[in-house]
């Protein structure tokens, strides 16, 4: 999967979530889920969950611990479909 | 120092199913969903649980800045309205009061009663919850220090930690907000 096609999927995932309409629309690697997207951390959780879900993939608690923006949330879906 | 987290139950409600599948494995640790499991109210206990993590972190964060997610190694040990709170060498005390309408915890390195203000709000919109607590919080530090609002300047650090200074004095805040409700805490 491509960059663009993987950060397509995440935006999708994480809309249900988001608290900030702006940070969303312009949503690029480099956005942070609680400080940009506003996203309350009791909502990281069903993003994991929504991730695993739809990659058919299981996050360890290692693998969470740095998952607070999309680029993060990237290399660790990548990483792991290419396990 | 201080650190606090506060859920609106129905928001949480609405907005999170913490009966998913994995969804308790990924936060609770065993003894933690034991608590969970033994409970007369699950749901409320899940989101006690979770506040005191919340809490906890905040404290932690203040005294090692660096942000992480990792609330499952935050290991939470009840008994009534209190608790303790462990991650690695850190270990913190955990005050929480349950409402029908709230779960509130406030964190500290020292067991202290729960001093945390909360606020009700009409309006769901973030960033007018976070101008209206950051007055009433500035209004009661004015307050308690007996120094002018002018006289204070908040701050908020790239970790995204409050704290407001004073004469080059520092004083540790904690402000916390979800769905209608919000709480703030003065770490003097």
């Amino acid at each position: 999967m491509n960059n663009e096609a993987l950060i397509a999927k995440l935006k999708a995932i994480v809309a249900p979530y988001i608290q900030d309409e702006e940070a969303f629309k312009n949503l690029s690697e480099d956005t942070d889920f609680v400080k940009d997207l506003k996203i309350n951390s009791a909502n990281l959780v069903d993003i994991i969950l929504d991730i695993e879900d739809e990659f058919d993939i299981r996050l360890e608690n290692e693998d969470m611990e740095q998952m607070l923006d999309v680029k993060s949330a990237m290399n660790i879906v990548t990483s792991k479909l290419n396990n | 120092m201080v650190g606090n987290d506060i859920v609106d139950l129905k928001e949480a409600q609405n907005a999170s199913s913490w009966q998913r599948p994995r969804f308790l494995d990924k936060l609770f640790t065993d003894i933690e969903q034991t608590y969970i499991e033994n409970s007369n109210n699950p749901f409320t206990t899940v989101w006690r649980l979770w506040s005191m993590k919340e809490a906890a972190y905040k404290l932690f964060i203040q005294q090692n800045p660096d942000r992480f997610y990792n609330p499952k190694k935050f290991e939470c040990r009840i008994e009534k309205n209190s608790g303790i709170v462990k991650f690695q060498t850190f270990r913190c005390y955990v005050e929480t009061k349950i409402t029908s309408d709230y779960v509130l915890s406030e964190a500290r390195c020292i067991q202290n009663n729960l001093t945390s203000e909360v606020l009700k709000f009409e309006d769901k919109n973030q960033k007018m919850q976070s101008v209206m607590l950051k007055r009433m919080l500035m209004n009661a530090l004015s307050e308690t220090l007996k120094i002018p609002k002018t006289a204070l300047i908040f701050r908020v650090s790239k970790l995204g930690t409050p704290s407001v200074s004073y004469n080059n004095k520092i004083i540790n805040v904690s402000l916390t907000h979800h769905g209608n409700y919000g709480a703030f805490a003065l770490g003097v």
